[in-house]
């Protein structure tokens, strides 16, 4: 029985930009390999695997860890990672086609939300950088108050995401969130990789029954799901069971309790069916039930448990030849010839955004900008640190004079100002990486352009810089230098260009590495080679010629700085002389003289010079960003070419037992995840 | 009574299983222990015969009331009675935030001191103290050091805490008698892992840190959700265990979430809690029925306990009441009676159910009969190794850890190498020109303030290093002292290694002040000041444990060090309140720049401006332009820092022992002055966000705080 209460759900469907087109999704014969280059076998992660997916409906992929849920599902919303060869077909309303973004959405395990905003301003964001231009703001407003009913976020919806500083929302409302966000421009299939892991049981349930509601739209939902409770197994639809990467059972969940009791394995009544199938197949137990009777635990092994006394791959083996002979599979292969005949209407290709250049660009500057403003660790504390760096700098060198060792004090305070204090900017490292994580995930599901985050990025932390700049400046000159306000002026503008290529510098660091430790590690060699070079731990014409002289110190922005900041500081001046009595200095003299730097140029062609590198170093950074996106398909394409070439010299390669392939569990949690990053302060 | 028979002969399987399993025709056999167990017992109390030493656990009347920063007061746990025999596995089971990580806190003596507890817990019969050893308790995360093997983790942690007079071959049968009761031999000789190096699986993590505990064979054994985070497998394997461990008479009592219905079936007892307040407490396998009695069955082809939390967890109400707002949730199935009723309603339901039910009545006679019974007062310290014993083995452990870990201390020298040869570049065979004057002095100062400063990247290693120390400090294996100086005496060969090669590198291309002797004292001025940097590093690590935080207090710190240091402003310009007394004093770079321009200028003649002026003294130099005090030796600098170093490590002691014994003291006394302040307010019963996930967050030593009213 189900009660449809349509009242709320139209103004939700306004959201409906394109066709009402159906999603009927069939595969057929679905193999990927992991190929092993040089040494090694190839790894067989999905066996020929065939199914479909109906609008309407959600299907949950099951099976234990390493089973290959997650690359069925990469598979079918067409994510493969990199070094993988699939072959069979995969066909969208009868059509073989490449699920590309736009048809379908996606959404990973891991939450990448930016934690400074609310969900409501979240999804508004998203919805202004992806909802065509030509929509009105009533329009939009309408489609983000209807998404948040939608995934009852309604509570929350102005409270903090939150961050590892910021307690905020909770697990199941973050992954709420997430999906909201991918619903936003209504897909036709959704994916979701195990939604529920690390949930409690009310979220959980909370997820799994919004997801349900989203199918009954007329959506095709295919989730995997790793351990379901009682309650959440109940709401699925359709049951894909995995083990080893074959196919154990495939069609309506609710029958899979009765397959099962067919093929002689049946459910104890007081049993989470879902948790009973996993005991069948999970070959893990194995090596546990092995293990136990090892070390001799397992003392009371009831005859009748027939999980206890036979190894689940003899299970398995059973349960898919079983299957493959069941009604069950006739029922599911005759639909999806049913479902191969019926050419059905062709679904518009919805790019990333639709949303005008300008617009993105606009909303991408403004969201980043409320990011900086709230994030306490992006640019706050380092303004504090700057100011009481600054404050320290101006007690130590007040008011400096004119005498002979002021010469060198004066050295000193511009070399520390535009070397040691730009060092700071190594604070916002981790509020950056952050921001980068978001940028990756919206990139890859094309929402917005490089050029476009570039820029946003630039526009959006220029008055942060500005603010830093000016106040250290005035701090810092008003207490030593004490000359007039032009002098001042080109102070503060020297300042912010340092600052601002050290930022741009840290960026590209950021986008290359995206490790937080080895970032700072990195990031402090490149700041100090910037450093040494800049003319004041060594004088410029004593500096070694090849490499650190050129191209180094014109790199840098240290010798820029440094010689714009002494011909401000010290032209006009006169010093007193070493010996008392004798011929005062000329600052033209000093900077001459003792600093060895040319007059050629005034300071104002230093400053050019300066702010050409920021320019110069946002595009590198952009160009970094392009050729990492353009660097990866190739590389991809390549290696997939070498290695069907590989397969066809050697048609028959050794089939080893993959115990858990999975790009989760190869890949190494970043230390920031790990070194209490995660968890606020205590 | 069905109930009543039902469970006697529940007890009595238990009793003939542990029966069966006494060790055969070993003389005095007492309480189930196992032939091992026996010996080490002996071992402690140094008696011939021993008497029943298993641990009967009972509590009665528990509430626990925690104050909050606004000085108002909730109870967390509210008048809870049960216990825990030998030979039992009790499972706490409850929605989060129920309180049951506050139950088992209570009971093994850990609650933070904010909290406090009223009620009586008893073991034994006897007022229960519980101390380290006695109760074994494993936390939820699992701290351990990630270079080392499953096998080397345990011995090192025997050798801390076995007794000196055992013989190596009794420790090593027991450490393998441990790795084959856990069930770890197939990854006894795989690494841990850590951030950057793959190693055994979360379920076998969780099993090492369960066989660290269990290796001084303690009776009670007290564990923090030790099944979250693993997948069924593994939380099957981990439960087994558990359940085998109370086979051989112990007494295990362990907080589970969510488990599975293998998991589930292990079971022994149950005791069921929602929002403070028991809802079951007895058999496992009997709460099926009292759910039905209660009126709320459990359907068929369903996780019995995923049921009970379903019926208990008032976080479902919410997820209802949102789902129908938002006009979204169809009814598909209607003959749920949960459907009908919230489960704020179910929860009250339950709970008054079971206070009037034979299942209470039996827990409170069964908790009266135990607490007549005295019984062996089971008291023994945590460690029992010898002083010297535990810092030789720390020491080593640390040692190994070091040389394993990359990040540790190979990483720093790769980096420590590249940045020194770039010095000695751009350096490169300095001379004695007349702008190498200030170039000498600018390498000093480049050498001695940002080398130094690359100390910082082995930071988190140290953090990580600080989080295994804590837990196993929490749990009495050895003393702060034993740390503190094994951790100095195992940095030490890395440290003088890297120093040694970067300090010749940087030395012989940069060509300072030729002679041995001047070599030397640039290498070990070099080797103190990156000791000095890594003992306030600790310092710090020990106050901010945040990684972040302690990087930017740490550069910092060390960014006005140098700034004082006497190279950016000459000694004598530094204002002299507060920047030149004490600031340059207490800087470590003021002392090392001394010590190295004299070292480095004293002796040597430089050019002049111009040709044909007289050449000019080093000593010249060094009193006129860098205003050093040529009366000092430069190996009194040197040695100043090295008092510096002995005073960091002091206060790094002297930090870790407040915030073990004062911080947790002040923490309660200002608990209570804010409860007596705002006495007489209303209390609240609802447990509030994140006070009941972990209110022991930093009660490093439980009994040692005021933290009960005991």
């Amino acid at each position: 029985m189900e009660i449809e209460v349509t009242s709320g759900s139209s103004d939700i469907e306004k959201g409906v930009i394109h066709s009402q087109g159906v999603a009927y999704l069939v595969w057929e014969d679905l193999t990927v390999m992991l190929p092993n280059f040089g040494q090694g076998p190839t790894k067989k992660l999905l066996h020929g695997l065939s199914g479909y997916a109906e609008p309407g409906r959600i299907m949950a992929i099951m099976g234990p860890s390493g089973s290959g849920k997650s690359t069925l599902l990469d598979t079918l919303a067409g994510r493969l990672s990199t070094n993988v060869v699939m072959t069979g077909n995969i066909l969208l309303n009868g059509k073989k086609r490449r699920l590309d973004y736009g048809v379908v959405a996606y959404v990973t395990q891991e939450d990448t939300l930016l934690g400074t905003l609310t969900p409501r301003e979240t999804i508004t964001y998203s919805a202004h950088l992806r909802l065509p231009t030509s929509m009105t703001k009533e329009e939009v407003d309408d489609i983000v108050e209807g998404t948040i009913m939608e995934m009852g976020l309604g509570d929350c919806a102005d409270r903090l995401v939150g961050n590892w500083q910021v307690r905020g929302i909770s697990g199941g409302e973050k992954k709420r969130l997430s999906i909201a966000l991918e619903i936003l421009v209504r897909p036709r299939i959704l994916f979701l990789d195990e939604p529920t892991t690390g949930l409690d049981s009310a979220s959980a349930f909370f997820v799994i029954q919004a997801l349900k509601n989203i199918s009954r739209d007329g959506r095709t939902v295919i989730s995997s799901i790793h351990q379901p409770s009682s309650e959440v197994f109940s709401l699925f639809d359709d049951l894909f069971l995995l083990s080893g990467g074959e196919a154990v059972y495939f069609g309506e969940a609710k029958l899979a309790v009765q397959f099962f009791a067919e093929s002689g394995f049946p459910c104890p009544s007081r049993r989470n069916p879902s948790d009973h199938f996993l005991r069948c197949v999970n070959s893990d137990f194995d090596v546990v039930t092995a293990t136990l009777k090892g070390s001799q635990r397992l003392r009371e092994t009831h005859k009748s448990d027939y999980l206890m006394n036979m190894a689940t791959a003899e299970i398995k083996e059973m349960l898919s030849s079983k299957y493959k002979h069941s009604p069950y599979a006739t029922r599911a292969r005759s639909r999806m010839r049913e479902l191969l005949a019926t050419q059905g209407v062709e679904i518009d290709r919805v790019k990333g955004s639709q949303a005008g250049w300008g617009k993105q660009l606009l909303t991408l500057t403004r969201r980043s900008f409320v990011n900086m403003s709230r994030d306490k660790g992006y640019y706050w504390s380092r303004i504090v640190i700057y100011i009481i760096v600054a404050f320290a700098v101006g007690t130590l060198f007040y008011d400096v004079g004119t005498s002979y060792t002021a010469i060198l004090a004066r050295g000193a305070c511009g070399g520390f100002v535009t070397g040691y204090m730009t060092f700071m900017s190594i604070g916002g490292f981790p509020s950056f990486i952050e921001e980068m994580k978001v940028f990756t995930k919206e990139r890859l599901n094309g929402h917005y352009g490089v050029a476009a985050f570039v820029l946003a990025n630039f526009l959006s932390s220029f008055p942060f810089l500005v603010a830093v700049s000016l106040l250290t400046g005035t701090i810092t000159y008003y207490m030593v230098f004490r000359a007039r306000f032009f002098r001042y002026v080109f102070f503060c503008l020297n300042l912010f260009g340092c600052i601002a290529v050290v930022e741009s510098c840290m960026m590209i660091v950021a986008s290359l590495v995206p490790n937080f430790l080895m970032g700072i590690i990195t990031g402090a060699g490149v700041l100090g080679i910037m450093m040494m070079t800049a003319g004041f731990f060594r004088l410029l014409p004593d500096l070694p010629k090849p490499i650190w002289r050129y191209p180094i110190s014109f790199i840098g922005y240290g010798a820029w700085g440094l010689q714009g900041s002494y011909k401000n500081d010290m032209i006009g001046l006169v010093f007193d002389p070493l010996i008392p009595g004798g011929e005062k200095l000329k600052g033209e003299y000093v900077i001459t003289n003792m600093f060895k730097l040319s007059l050629d140029h005034s300071k104002w062609w230093d400053l050019l010079a300066l702010y050409s590198l920021i320019v110069m170093y946002r595009l590198l950074f952009f160009i970094i960003l392009k050729l990492k996106e353009r660097a990866t398909p190739f590389f991809r394409s390549m290696y997939a070419k070498r290695t069907m070439h590989k397969l066809k010299r050697r048609p028959s390669f050794k089939r080893k037992p993959s115990l858990s392939y999975s790009k989760r569990q190869h890949a190494l949690r970043s230390l920031s995840s790990q070194e209490g990053l995660s968890s606020p302060i205590p | 009574m069905r109930n009543s028979s039902a469970s006697t002969t529940a007890a009595n399987d238990v009793m003939m299983e542990i029966e069966a399993n006494k060790p055969q025709g070993h003389g005095i056999v007492v309480g189930g222990l196992s032939p091992l167990s026996e010996t080490l017992w002996k071992e402690k109390t140094n008696t011939e015969f021993i008497g029943d030493v298993s641990a009967r656990l009972a509590w009665k009347d528990l509430t626990v009331m925690v104050t909050l920063n606004s000085g108002e007061t909730q109870n967390v746990l509210e008048g809870l009675t049960g216990y825990a025999e030998p030979g039992t596995f009790t499972a706490l089971m409850g929605p989060s935030g129920s309180g049951k990580s506050t139950l088992l806190d209570a009971l093994s003596g850990r609650l933070a001191s904010n909290a406090f507890l009223s009620g009586r817990v008893l073991l034994n019969g006897r007022k229960a103290n519980l101390s380290f050893g006695t109760a074994a308790y494993v936390t939820q995360d699992d701290t351990l050091i990630g270079t080392l093997t499953v096998r080397e983790t345990i011995s090192y942690s025997a050798r801390l805490r076995l007794p000196d007079r055992m013989s190596w071959s009794e420790k090593r049968t027991l450490i393998e008698s441990t790795i084959i009761e856990m069930g770890l031999q197939d990854c006894a000789d795989t690494v841990i892992g850590n951030w950057h190096l793959r190693g055994i699986s979360g379920g076998e993590k969780r099993r090492v840190s369960i066989a660290l505990e269990i290796l001084m064979r303690p009776r009670l054994l007290f564990l923090d959700e030790p099944t979250s985070g693993l997948d069924s497998a593994s939380a099957f394997f981990v439960t087994q265990t558990l359940r085998g461990l109370s086979r051989d008479g112990r007494t295990v009592i362990a907080s589970i979430h969510q488990p599975s219905s293998e998991v589930f079936e292990l079971f022994d007892r149950l005791y069921l809690l929602s929002g403070g307040k028991t809802v079951y407490f007895g058999q496992a396998s009997e709460a099926y029925e009292f759910f039905a009695q209660a009126g709320f069955p459990c359907p068929a082809l369903r996780n019995p306990s995923d049921h009970f939390l379903r019926c208990i967890n008032s976080d479902f109400d919410k997820v209802k009441a949102t789902l129908k707002g938002s006009m979204k949730l169809r009814f598909e199935s209607n003959e749920d009676p949960l459907d009908k009723t919230t489960t704020a309603e179910a929860i009250r339901i339950l709970v008054d159910y079971y206070r009037r039910s034979q299942y209470s009545y039996s827990a409170i006679e069964r908790v009266e009969e135990m607490s007549k019974v005295k019984g062996t007062v089971l008291d023994s310290g945590g460690s029992q190794a010898s002083f010297f014993m535990q810092a030789y083995t720390l020491t080593k452990r640390s040692f190994v850890n070091m040389s394993r870990d990359f990040g540790y201390y190979w990483l720093r020298l790769v980096i420590y190498l590249v940045v020194t040869i770039c010095i000695g570049t751009i350096y490169l065979n300095v001379g004695t020109g007349y702008s190498s004057i200030l170039a000498r002095g600018a390498c000093a100062s480049f050498v001695f303030g940002f080398v130094t400063f690359m100390s910082i990247g082995g930071f988190p290693s140290f953090v990580e290093d600080m989080k295994v120390f804590q837990r196993e400090r929490m749990n009495g294996h050895y003393g702060v002292f034993a740390f503190v100086v094994s951790n100095t005496l195992s940095a030490m060969p890395f440290l003088i290694l890297i120093t040694f090669l970067s300090g010749t590198v940087c030395y012989f291309m940069v060509r300072l002040h030729p002679g041995f002797t001047h070599y030397l004292f640039f290498v070990i001025c070099l080797y103190a000041s990156v000791t000095v940097v890594e003992s306030l590093m600790m310092v710090i690590a020990s106050v901010v444990p945040n990684f972040l935080m302690g990087i930017i207090i740490g550069a910092g710190i060390q960014g006005i060090f140098m700034l004082v240091s006497g190279y950016f402003r000459l000694p004598n310009d530094i204002p002299k309140p507060f920047w030149r007394y004490p600031m340059s004093y207490l800087s470590f770079h003021f002392w090392a720049l001394q010590g190295q321009y004299q070292n480095d200028l004293m002796g040597l003649e430089f050019d002049n401006s111009s040709p044909d002026l007289p050449k000019i003294s080093g000593e010249f130099i060094l009193e006129q332009i860098f205003q050093i005090d040529l009366n000092r030796s430069k190996w009194v600098d040197v040695s100043v820092i090295f008092v510096m170093i002995i005073t960091y490590r002091i206060i790094f002691f002297i930090v870790i022992k407040i915030n073990e014994d004062v911080t947790p003291w002040i923490r309660g006394y200002i608990a209570r002055r804010k409860m007596q302040q705002k006495n007489g307010n209303q209390k609240q019963t609802i447990a509030p966000y994140g006070l009941t996930q972990s209110p022991s967050l930093r009660a490093y030593v439980g009994n040692n705080g005021p933290n009960s009213n005991r």
